[in-house]
Formats: structure tokens, sequence, C-alpha cells
């Protein structure tokens, strides 16, 4: 009777283990760690950027231009804001304890796509002078619709479940941007150019994914030896 | 003789008695058996569950011992409670215990003999009190007993001195001992909370059987569990009957939790805390004949001649209905729901009396002028078989041959022919519907899919629309509309069906002309008339229209249509008001012998196949509705709930809200409410259009008894005014009757148990201070509620799919507490609206930072938007006219609002309840 308790304390805890193992994240500290870094690409001709027509608050929204972001493909059609996270690390370097920020510059989301820590305060800022609000999209994280009159510069939000969000402005239909709360370091998101660097990567084979808001995810497999720098390039099609 | 006697008394019959007192003994070891075992199954099970339930409990205990052991925060607590006790147990602290509790015990006899002698004083002084006022009363000398009280007096001070003395002195050993003694008194308060759960289990675990050793037990002697409901149900004298249900004698773990794994008779009800909870007994809803316990098959009522056997698979639910008459609104009861409205909605009603349903509106359509409305071929085509014409509709087929199908129409057209003339002589035939104006079409095609259409049609194939049950449309399909009717009477008719038909489900859009006439030029293109086979002078034959008429009258036509000269006809179909209790011998299943022979099979094969139990002398009238296996299903388990008798209303779960919800519900289902609103959690069919900008789609209306004022809402029902301009679809108006439009509101007011649905804010009587608080906090440089809402005629910028509803309407919509609620938190009120958050996190610097009273300002602030002359109606004396200041007269509200009170009392605005920091 007792050999059989055991055994069925065993085979209960191995879908627990199993699931430890794929979502559980350890920090460390990551000595002579390698690095992973590279360029994405957007493949074929580059569509025009599309301008947005500024509909209300222009003398705030319409001082500059703007430009539709949801595809930007700068020079040698490297292709911004692609998120390139790793899919199965479970141990590395400390996530960051502060979250990102957040800026609604001139009626646009600066940055487009941000990242920020799972358990983090994200700053909000608003220095716009008018109203904006933050209404989020999210299915793990309560959805939240937040005002940011003009006199609260500055707010903060806390998500504590690793996404990506949509994020819209209600009062401004086309800001809208994106948030990918982590719940590891190791992700980053492509500048103009398309490129993007990961580092103090624990040696080993892991599972890179890219995800890009119009184009769609991606994954390559990827080796990272101790001290050493991988270098890829990567192309993304529109589908 | 004598010797054959004497024989007889040699004679032994010791064996023929032992044979005798053997067989006795059998029959009597027999008769015990039978008796307490073999005829009570519920023995085995009890004892099974006792076993199942030790087992259970004994592994918990043990998983929480393991736990324990594991658990640093008690095995500090052991450690700690052990070091306590030492300490007083042995060395310097014991003695010390020792000696104060020695001591304590002469202190606590000091001070009893202190607090006795106190009181032989005291009750000393209270004879010598009453010598004392003897003397003054009866002019005694007091002098003596003056003196004696006096000395009393004196000697009880010194007494009472004593004993507070000594009592503190008791208090302060006490004190000191548990001072010593805290420690180990703390360490066991934290044990005994550690160890509550492992407490908890050995309690239930010595509840579980008599006697337990090492894995052997004795369950405790079995007995009869019962629950028994005094006065239930009425006997066939009217007298009241007790029902008594033993299931729990078997179904033993039925109300404890932690055997949802078990096998039945042991498994825990799966919805135990929500119906085992509130509810009572089991059969009830299960049925089943709860007083049985000799075997399975009687307890479950599976035995010829029990009229109630258990319910099984989706019929479980049938019974919620007979104690929840608001069944659409329950949980766990979706199958008993869907069928009741699947019911009403599929047209049941027009051919069956059920008791509670008489009322049901007719659901066909109205064909009093019919002959205005259909092309003579089609209607032949139609009544012949309208499946082929539309799969969808739930016009049943009534397997008429096409010579009956043309004299049906004949009859239809003529006995319609000289009121739809008159109605079409009425209405010219319009100008500028053009089918082939291409950009006419399109403009109608966008109108029809715009306007709110979709909410209950289907314009071409394979678009969504509500459904009745899972494959019939709640309205036609219009994809071959063209083939059915002409434009003349398509556009008199979509322009107001009420016009037309003095009572439709379908409302007007309130189209204009123009709008009229491009989505009949649209509608035309869809279907192509096929040639004629069937013209009116072919119809209009005498003996054709007579054939008809019986027909008409025969199948019971009336019961879904208004059909000329069938007024006095009534429904031709049995009553099923008691049809769940049929029994196998009062079912006819004619010839067939491929179904299974119970009133499951007759139910099911009647819906699907109904005339399957006609034989060459039984004739069957009931149409075929063509009904998917599951809506058949449902109606099957609303059919099991039409029973004779009734639970007493005692056990009925009514409230003072449930009739007008029942009635509402009714009315949603007739209207399609839910075709383009969310209510209660239901419905929204149109919102599949709207999936890219959801906030174009009609509103969800939740809480919507709490957000609106009851008038409001009855003078909107009865003639709706646009709140959200900026919609394309469009709230019809129904033309609701007073009865309807109470209805539809006394619904909403139900769903939110409003006790006092009526609020009034008089906008003169808000506390001016407020009122411009309310403005600043909602001006630009606050909360710019201005940048989405309109406000009158002051649009917001920006396109109008990012407007929000007018704030000048609110005063006459809102209910004035709801608005406060409303911007406390809207994503509570309604998940997922656009309207932000602005609370917690309101201005420093109004109102105090006081942020109730700041959500108050800004609804007594839109309670005066719109309202010009304030001044008057706050204080007529003290304003003469010619004093009103100038801006209370200007065209912009938003200058005139704050300062609409008379000149003297213009100051208050500045007042310095509400000062401003500029913020730059």
């Amino acid at each position: 009777m007792c050999s059989c308790r055991h055994l069925v304390l065993v085979v209960l805890s191995i879908p627990v283990l199993a699931l430890s193992s794929a979502w559980g994240y350890e920090d460390g500290v990551v000595s002579n760690g390698g690095k992973i870094a590279g360029t994405v690409k957007f493949v074929g001709e580059a569509p025009a950027m599309v301008k947005i027509e500024t509909t209300k608050d222009v003398e705030v929204c319409g001082k500059t231009e703007k430009f539709d972001e949801a595809l930007v493909v700068g020079d040698g059609n490297g292709l911004k804001n692609v998120v390139v996270s790793i899919v199965n690390i479970e141990k590395g370097k400390a996530q960051a304890a502060e979250g990102g920020t957040l800026d609604q510059k001139e009626c646009v989301y600066r940055p487009r796509v941000i990242l920020s820590p799972a358990g983090a305060e994200l700053n909000i800022l608003n220095n716009d002078g008018i109203l904006h609000n933050i209404h989020t999209y999210s299915e793990a994280n309560p959805p939240i619709n937040k005002a940011q009159p003009k006199f609260r510069r500055k707010m903060t939000q806390k998500f504590d479940k690793a996404e990506t969000v949509r994020v819209e402005c209600d009062a401004h239909s086309w800001m809208k941007g994106w948030l990918v709360v982590t719940d590891h370091p190791y992700y980053a998101v492509t500048d103009a150019s398309g490129m993007f660097e990961l580092a103090e990567v624990p040696a080993g084979s892991y599972i890179l994914r890219f995800w890009h808001e119009t184009l769609g995810e991606m994954t390559q497999d990827v080796t990272v030896e101790a001290g050493q720098l991988v270098s890829l390039t990567v192309e993304m099609v529109q589908n | 003789m004598a010797r054959r006697e004497l024989d007889d008394e040699k004679k032994s019959y010791s064996g023929l008695f032992l044979f005798c007192i053997g067989l006795l003994l059998m029959g009597t070891v027999w008769s015990v058996w039978d008796d307490s075992v073999s005829r009570r199954p519920w023995k085995r099970y009890q004892a099974e569950f006792a076993r199942i339930s030790y087992d259970k409990l004994t592994a918990d205990l043990q998983r929480e011992e393991e736990r324990l052991a594991n658990d640093p925060a008690y095995q500090e607590a052991l450690t700690k409670f052990a070091e306590a006790q030492d300490q007083i147990s042995g060395g310097e602290g014991a003695e010390r215990l020792a000696q104060l509790q020695a001591e304590l015990a002469v202190a606590e006899v000091a001070a009893s003999e202190a607090e006795n002698a106190l009181r032989l004083v005291r009750s000393e002084i209270e004879v010598a009190w009453y010598e004392y006022d003897h003397a003054i009363i009866t002019d005694h000398s007091i002098r003596e007993p003056k003196e004696h009280l006096n000395a009393l007096l004196a000697e009880a001070e010194v007494l009472d001195t004593d004993f507070k003395a000594k009592t503190a002195h008791r208090d302060q050993l006490q004190n000191e001992i548990d001072e010593i003694n805290l420690s180990v008194r703390e360490w066991d308060d934290t044990l005994r909370r550690l160890t509550s759960d492992r407490e908890r289990l050995k309690q239930r675990l010595d509840d579980t059987v008599l006697f337990a050793s090492d894995g052997f037990i004795i369950p405790y002697f079995p007995a009869i569990n019962q629950i028994v409901l005094p006065e239930f149900d009425r006997s066939n004298f009217d007298t009241p009957l007790q029902r008594v249900d033993r299931c729990t004698s078997c179904h033993i773990g039925i109300n404890r939790s932690g055997f949802e794994d078990q096998p039945n008779p042991y498994k825990t009800h799966p919805h135990r805390r929500t119906l085992l909870g509130s509810h009572v007994g089991c059969t009830p809803c299960h049925e089943g004949q709860g007083v049985a316990t000799n075997s399975i098959a009687q307890a479950h009522g599976n035995v010829q001649f029990w009229e109630h056997p258990l319910l099984e698979g989706e019929k479980v639910e049938a019974n919620c209905i007979k104690c929840h008459a608001d069944v659409q609104d329950i949980e766990f009861a979706d199958n008993i729901a869907r069928g009741e409205k699947l019911f009403m909605q599929v047209g049941c009603t027009g051919c069956h009396l059920v008791e509670g349903y008489g009322d049901a509106r007719k659901i066909g359509p109205y064909l009093r002028r019919v002959a205005a409305k259909a092309d003579p071929s089609w209607l032949v085509e139609w009544v012949t078989n309208p499946h082929q014409f539309r799969p969808q509709t739930r016009m049943p087929q009534f397997f008429f041959t096409q010579e009956q199908g043309k004299a049906i129409a004949a009859y239809l057209l003529n006995a319609s022919q000289e009121e739809g003339q008159a109605w079409l002589d009425a209405r010219p035939a319009p100008e500028g519907i053009d089918p082939t104006d291409t950009a006419l079409v399109e403009r109608g095609r966008a109108l029809a899919n715009s306007v709110g259409c979709r909410g209950c049609h289907m314009l071409e194939e394979g678009q969504t629309a509500t459904l009745v049950g899972s494959a019939k449309t709640y309205a036609p399909l219009l994809a071959r509309i063209a083939e059915k009717t002409s434009s003349r009477w398509l556009y008199y008719w979509i322009k107001n069906p009420r016009d037309y038909s003095s009572h439709t489900a379908m409302p007007s859009l309130r189209l204009t002309d123009d709008e009229a006439k491009a989505i009949v030029s649209y509608l035309m293109t869809l279907g192509e008339k096929p040639a004629a086979f069937a013209s009116r002078p072919d119809l209009d034959d005498a003996e054709l229209i007579n054939h008809g008429q019986g027909l008409v009258r025969q199948h019971g036509c009336h019961g879904c249509h208004e059909i000329p000269g069938m007024e006095r006809e009534g429904r031709i179909g049995v009553e099923l008001s008691a049809f769940g209790s049929k029994t196998l011998e009062e079912l006819y299943f004619g010839n067939r012998t491929d179904i299974p022979h119970t009133w499951d099979g007759w139910t099911y094969y009647k819906i699907k196949e109904p005339r399957g139990y006609a034989t060459e002398r039984i004739e069957q009238l009931m149409p075929w509705f063509n009904l998917p296996d599951e809506d058949i299903r449902l109606l099957r388990v609303f059919l099991t709930s039409r029973t004779e008798g009734e639970f007493s209303e005692a056990y009925h779960a009514l409230s003072k809200w449930t009739p007008a919800l029942v009635e509402g519900q009714r009315m949603v289902h007739y209207y399609n409410c839910t075709g383009c609103h969310v209510i209660e959690d239901k419905g929204g069919d149109i919102r599949v259009l709207y999936q890219e900008s959801p906030t174009l789609a009609p509103p969800i209306l939740k809480g919507q008894g709490e957000k609106v004022q009851p008038e409001w809402l009855y003078e909107f029902l009865k003639g709706p005014t646009p709140i959200r301009p900026w919609l394309e679809v469009r709230m019809p108006s129904f033309h609701f009757s007073d009865t309807d439009a109470r209805t539809v509101v006394d619904y909403f007011i139900a769903q939110a148990k409003l006790e006092n649905p009526y609020t009034y804010l008089n906008p003169a009587e808000l506390p001016p201070h407020m009122v411009q608080a309310g403005e600043i906090l909602m001006s630009d440089d606050y909360f710019a509620c201005f940048s989405c809402h309109q406000q009158g005629d002051k649009k917001p910028e920006g396109p109008p799919e990012g407007w929000a509803p007018d704030l000048e309407l609110a005063k006459d919509r809102l209910n004035p507490e709801w608005v406060v609620k409303w911007i406390a938190d809207p994503q509570t009120l309604m998940p997922g609206t656009r309207m932000p958050s602005f609370y917690p996190g309101g201005p420093d610097d109004i109102l105090d930072a006081d942020e109730p009273k700041q959500m108050e300002a800004m609804r007594d602030y839109i309670w005066t938007l719109g309202l010009p002359q304030v001044a008057k109606l706050a204080d007529p004396d003290s304003a003469a006219p010619a004093e009103e200041p100038a801006e209370s007269t200007g065209p912009a509200p938003e200058t005139t609002v704050p300062s609409g009170e008379s000149v003297q009392t213009d100051k208050q605005y500045v007042a310095p309840a509400v000062q401003r920091t500029d913020r730059g």
C-alpha cells in the first residue's frame, strides 16, 4: 500500500515537472555567455508608407507628419519592430526590475513596440497636454482602459503575466502600439535597420522566435557557444 | 387394531421432526437474509462508501501529516512550544511558578474572605439604613440609628480598602503566572492553528466509521437516509402530500465534497454548491421513486406503471421550469431554456394549447391582404413545399400536392382580395425603383447591410443572422425575395410594416423614401421571377377556392397566420399541457415497429417524422418542421416538463421580479431584440458584422434598468430618437403598444432588481460650487470629456466612430446615481467600453481632492447642460428678467450653464470652494 502511494505521487508530479520546465525561468549569473546578433530583412519591395490624416487635436498631433507604422522597412530592407526572443530558455541573467517607458508623443506611441518585464511597473508618459487613454486588449492580464488627462503626465501600470498586448488610444484612433510583457530578459526589438542583439546568453541550443505585428511569426534554431557571437540574418515575407 | 396403535407409538418421527426443524430454520435464516440483505441493496453501498470514505480520509490525513512534517513553520512551533514548556516544567522557572501558585492559592482565599466580610457589613448597612429611615418616619429618635449607621459605614470603608488590596494582590500574582505561561499558550495557539486541518480530518475520520484499526473497519449500522418534503404534492383529492426521498441511502456521498472522481452511487453531485445548497430533495428534479429502496430499478422508477421514471441525459433539466418560471435566466438549465424558447419560436403554440403559453402571439405573417403581396405562382409553390424555396424557414411542410397547394393559394388570394386591393389602390407604385441602376442597387445593398436589416435577416446566401434553434432562421432569408413579391409592396412594407400588417415583429427603420427605394431596388435583384404557371384567373375557380378553404381549416393554418374567414377557428392540435405524463398506453405507434416503444421514442419520432404513425385508417395532420436532431431533443426536454400536477407553490422559486422577467424574455424572443443587442449576456448576433469596429455595433444592454430613467426608456421604445447619431445601424420603431413598452421597461427594472427605479435631480437645486467644479473637471484642462462626448450641437473633433453620446441628453435619459457609478468605474459596468477610467487619480486641486465629490460634481454639471435658464428655475423671485446676465441667454451652452444664476448669486461661481492651480 505504501509503495503504491509513492508511485501515485511520482506519477502526479510528472506533469508538474514538465510544466515547470516549459514555463519556469530561473535567474542566475551568466559567465562567459554568448551573444546572438543579427538582422531581420523584409523580402520583396518595401511598400510605401501610408500617411495618417490627423483628424483630432491637430495643434498637438499634427505638428509632424505621421505614417502608419504597421510595416516599417528601412535601409537594406531591414525590418523594424520585430520582436526577437528565445522561446525555450530556462536559466540565464536576471530580468530588469524596472519596467519600460512608453511615451505618448504627439499622439504616437514611442516606441511602437515596447518590452516590459512582467511584474515591473511600466511608465506611461503623456507630455502632449491633451487627453490620452491606455486601452489594452490583453488576455492573460486583465485588460485596462485608463485615462491619462493632461495633468497626469506620468502614470505606472503593472502587468503580471507575459504576453503580447495591443495598446490603443480611444481618443485618437490612429494610435496603435504593442506592449510585450516578458518573463525573461532574452527579448529584443529590431531597430530601424532591422538589427537586434541578445547578449549574455548561456551556451546551449535555442529556438529563436521572430514576431511582427503585420507579418506574423517564425522561428529559427540557434546554437550558442560560450563567449562566441552568433550572427544571423532572417527574412520575413508578407503572406 | 390395538397392535397397530402400539406400532405407531413405537415408531420414531425424530427424522421427520429434524427435517422439519431444518426446513423451518432454513426458512427463518432465508427470511432474515432476504429481509436484511437481498432486499436492501443500499446497505452494501453504505458499507462500501464507509470504506471509500475511510480510505480517502486516511490518505488525506497522511498527506496532511507529511505536509506538516515538511512545514518549517509547524516544526518551529513544535520546538518553541516544547522549549516554552521546558521553561516552566523544570529549573528556576518551575520553582518560581510553583511558589507563585502557592502564593496565589493563599491570596485567593484572603481575597474571598475579605469580600465576604465586606458583603456582610454592606448587608448590615442596608438594615441600619432601614432603621434610620424608619426612625424618621415614626418620629423616634434618630441619633442612635444614625450613629450605628455611621459606624458601619466607616467599617465598610476600611474593609473595602482591605478587599481592594487583597484583590489587587491576587490579580498581580495571576498576572505573573500568566506571564510565565504566556509563551506556552501562544505557541499552543499557533500549533492549533497550523494543525486545524489535520484535527478536522481526524474528527471526520472518527465520525466516518464505528471502529477502525489498522485498515480494518466496522462501519456504522446501516440506516435509511431520507429527505422529507412536507406538503410538496397534492393528492387526487387535492389534499397535501409529503414527498419522501430516500435516494441518499445509496447516493451517500452526493452532498459531500471530495468524491467527484468516484463512480455512482458514491459520487459527489456535479453542481453540489448551487443545486444542493438551495434545493430540496432529489426527485423534484430527477424524478424516480423516491421512497423505494428494494432495488435500483424500483428506486429509479424504471418499473411498470410508475409514472415518473428517472430523468436522464438532457431531460434532467426538464423540471427546473416547474419551480423557476424564469428558466431562461438560471444556471444549469440551458437545455430546458432552449427547449422552451424553441417551442414558442417554432410556433408549436399555434396548434397546441399548453397551459401558461396560451396567449403566445401568432408567429406567421399576416394574410388578410396577402393578395396585395404574393405572386400567385410563388404562393402555390410555397404552400406546396416551403422548404424547397427556403430550407431554413420556420414554416413547416404539410406534404400538400400541387393541386392542394393551388387550392389553398386560391382561397388565400380570394379571401384577401378585397382588403388587399383596397390597400394597394391607396398606395400607388413609387417612382424611382430600378433594379437595373447599379449605383442605386449598390446604395441599397450598403444601406440594407448597415441600417439594421441584418439584425434579423440574411440578405444573401452564406450570411449569418439570428437562428431559431440551430437551423431555422428567425426572419426570412431574402436571397430570392424578388420571386415572391412586387417592388411596390416591398416599398410600402419596409417603410412601415405596421401599415400593411396590424401586428408583426418586423419593425420600421424609419427609412426615408429615397433609402427605401434604394433598398427595394437592391432587393429586387435578389432572385428571378420564374415563368408564371399559376395566374389569378386559374385560381379564381369557386370549387378550387372552396376546396382550399377546407384544407386551410383542416390543417389549422390560422394557428400561425391571420387569415380572413378563419377568425372563429381554434387550435387544431391536441392539448399538450400534460403531455409529459402520457403513458405508453396513451401513445399510438401506428404500425411502426422500427422505433423504441417508449415515451422518448414516440415523442422524438413524432417530431422527426410527424406522419410516421399514420395508417390506412388513421390520418395524421401534423406538419414536418425539418428540425435537426439537437432541436428535437430540446423540444422533448420541454415536453417532459409538461406533466399533470404541480409542485406546491411554497417550493416555487418566485420573486417579485419573476413575472416581469418572464414576460420580458418572451417579448425579447418574439421581437428578437437579441438579434442586435446583447441582453443578459446573450445574443448580439449582428455583432459579427462589427468585429473590426465593435463600437459601431448596437449597444450592449448591460445593467440597462439601473442605467436609464424608466420614463425615458418608455418614451424611447415608443418613439426612438438617436442617442449615438454617428451609428449607421438604427434602433427600429417597433410601434409598441403601451403594454408592450411597459413590459420591456419592467423587464429591465426586474433585471436590475430596482425597488425604486424613479429618480429625479433638479438642476436648479444643485449647489453652484459643485456645478462649477464639475465644469472645470470636464474641461480640456482636466478630463477633456468633450474630446469624445458630443454636447448638443457641439460635435467632438475627429471621425464619428470616435464619438461618445451627447451629454446634453443625459439628464433626461440617465439615472443620476448610475452616472456617478459609471464615472467611478466604467470598465466594471461595461467590460471593454471605450470610456476610460479616470479614477482613482483625480486632480488634487479640485474639491480638496475628494474623489467621490469630484464625480458628483461632474454629474451635477452634466445635469445643467443645455439648460440656459437655470436661474429662473432656481429662484423666480430674486431675478428680474432684465437683470439676467448676458451669458444666460447666449447660444453657447458651455458659457450659459454655470453662470445661469441671478446677478447677486453669480458671485458664488468664484467661491473659494474651488481653487485652481494653473498647471500651464
